[in-house]
């Protein structure tokens, strides 16, 4: 199991694969591999997705990815 | 008047010939779905909950083994029914906090008549299959002169026949129509076996999208009769493929494991995603037909394809996303599993075993083995799930200790309890009765006695789990003991 963090200014879905998976600031589970990480609209995120290799993580060493707020 | 004789002869073998061919069998076709809609079709996400919650998520798996598998599994339904648990300031039944059933062959005929029918299953289900001979109605079925015409069709097997009869005495022709119509859970998965890449087929509308056909016009006769087909016993049942034809888009993870393969960070995934390709390639050796075996050629437990829903995002019903959305807080899986362990004369003389023993040993050894390490791969799952939580209470622990300043902020995932409850005959305690199940024949047809046996045991092994009593304890649960009702 791999764990991530995706963090945004506001709590914000997060889509994972094309399917909400979770919300943002907080610790989800997954499988290894690459995913592709989409915040719900509006999109006033930065980058508009993140496409990343997902491995090697543990509970306390979560990974982490950062959306910002482009306005 | 002998050209006459010969004129008449070649007629009459015309006509004959004629008969024939028009009587012969063709495979029941599956219907073409006329375009693509995640939103529709017999899928989890579209069932109502109702007062089922998903806090409480419960899934049921019952395995492969003919009537002695289907018995048990209904007597661990029966058990549910019997079970009542606080939940949400309700006192309910814990039969109705069941959210998904996958099951196998055998055990896949009560699940397709829960799916179907409900309630009722337990007023219908034992006279409509449990106590019939079904194995010998089906060979009768077989030797009629209408049921010989059939099968001399090249793509009408015994199955198909099955498959009939399943829908006229069984099922009452229902089909994934009338399951989606009653819009409720529990989620029932028949699952089979794909012959050419050996992997499991569930009769799910996200698999039956890859062939761009449509699910609600397949009978829950023929489901089960795909996922009940005995190798040998039973041949394979056919499926028509539309792929390509429905503007069917795959899910968006699926390219992004087939890209990880060369990584091999995580092969399984890679794998699954390959083998959902391998229905919607049209361009080299597309494929039209796809033949469905026994589902317990890939998963005699039918335990893999929940595994793959706890474990990943990328399942059409994932449970992690749900635990991701901290929506459950309780997770269940029964696995009913009525594998055997007949008893062998084989080490009691010299003799070198026949062919078919050994033909036989090695078909069965592996699926076995496989079974075994399916039960392990829960095990492990329980444990990774708890590892993390030891883990990070265990950093907490060691700061507290090195003094106030060193407490620990450390954010955690949504936490859940994991209940894994195995019923399955080594859990019988006493020798000789454990002996007797265990030595019970795969088959569909079985004295009422043992039948009545079957149900009875499933419950008492179900209700002598200890993580079933943990359960308990946590739902203030009442169980039905020796036949009493709470």
């Amino acid at each position: 199991m791999e764990f991530v963090i995706v963090s945004y200014p506001t709590r914000r879905p997060v889509y994972v694969d094309g399917d909400l998976s979770g919300y943002t600031n907080e610790v989800l589970q997954m499988d290894a591999g690459t995913h592709k990480f989409t915040l719900a609209p509006p999109e006033d995120c930065d980058p508009i997705f993140c496409e990343i290799m997902v491995k090697g993580t543990t509970v306390l060493l979560p990974m982490k990815i950062a959306f910002i707020k482009k306005w | 008047m002998v050209g006459m004789s010969i004129r008449l002869g070649a007629c009459m073998a015309v006509l004959a010939g004629a008969l024939l061919l028009s009587g012969c069998g063709s495979f029941q076709v599956n219907p073409p779905l006329a375009r693509y809609d995640p939103s529709s079709g017999y899928r989890f996400e579209k069932l109502e909950p109702g007062s089922n919650s998903d806090k409480l998520f419960v899934i049921l798996v019952f395995s492969g083994g003919g009537t002695r598998a289907a018995a048990l599994s209904y007597g661990v339904l029966e058990a549910l029914r019997d079970t009542q648990i606080q939940w949400e300031n309700r006192r309910i039944s814990l039969l109705d906090e069941v959210d998904v059933i996958s099951s196998i062959s055998g055990g896949s005929f009560p699940a397709a008549y829960y799916a179907l029918y409900g309630l009722r299953i337990f007023d219908e289900f034992p006279n409509r299959f449990l106590y019939r001979s079904i194995q010998s109605e089906l060979i009768d079925s077989t030797l009629t002169p209408a049921g010989l015409l059939k099968l001399g069709g090249a793509s009408f097997g015994r199955s198909d026949l099955a498959a009939e009869f399943y829908d006229r005495e069984v099922f009452g022709a229902g089909t994934y129509a009338e399951v989606i119509a009653r819009a409720r859970r529990p989620f029932v998965i028949l699952n089979a076996t794909d012959m050419t890449t050996g992997t499991q087929f569930p009769f799910t509308q996200d698999q039956f999208d890859l062939l761009c056909s449509d699910l609600s016009g397949i009978s829950l006769g023929r489901a089960a009769a795909a996922s009940s087909a005995y190798p040998g016993g039973l041949t394979p049942l056919t499926f028509q493929s539309y792929a390509g034809k429905c503007g069917y888009r795959q899910p968006e993870w699926v390219d992004l494991a087939v890209r990880d393969h060369k990584s091999r960070i995580n092969i399984r995934r890679a794998a699954r995603a390959e083998n959902r390709l391998s229905y919607t390639a049209t361009e080299y050796s597309p494929r039209k037909y796809i033949h469905l075996t026994d589902g317990g050629v890939a998963d005699n437990i039918g335990l893999r394809e929940p595994l793959t829903a706890i474990n990943s995002l990328n399942n059409s019903w994932s449970v992690l996303r749900l635990i991701n959305q901290k929506k459950v807080d309780k997770l269940v899986v029964i696995v009913v599993n009525a594998g055997t362990n007949p008893t062998t004369r084989r080490d009691q003389t010299p003799e070198v075993p026949g062919l078919v023993d050994t033909l036989t040993a090695a078909a069965v050894v592996p699926l076995g083995n496989y079974s075994f390490d399916t039960l392990e791969l829960l095990r492990q799952t329980v444990n990774e799930f708890n590892e993390s939580m030891r883990l990070v209470s265990g950093c907490k622990e060691l700061a507290v200790s090195k003094g106030p300043r060193c407490e620990l902020d450390i954010s955690v995932p949504h936490q859940i309890e994991f209940f894994p409850i195995e019923v399955a005959f080594e859990y019988i305690e006493a020798a000789a009765e454990r002996n007797w199940f265990k030595n019970l024949p795969t088959t569909l047809e079985l004295p009422r006695e043992t039948v009545d046996k079957l149900r009875k045991v499933g419950q008492q092994i179900l209700n002598e789990d200890p993580e079933f009593k943990r359960l308990m304890e946590a739902l203030h649960g009442c169980t039905a003991l020796a036949g009493q009702r709470c």
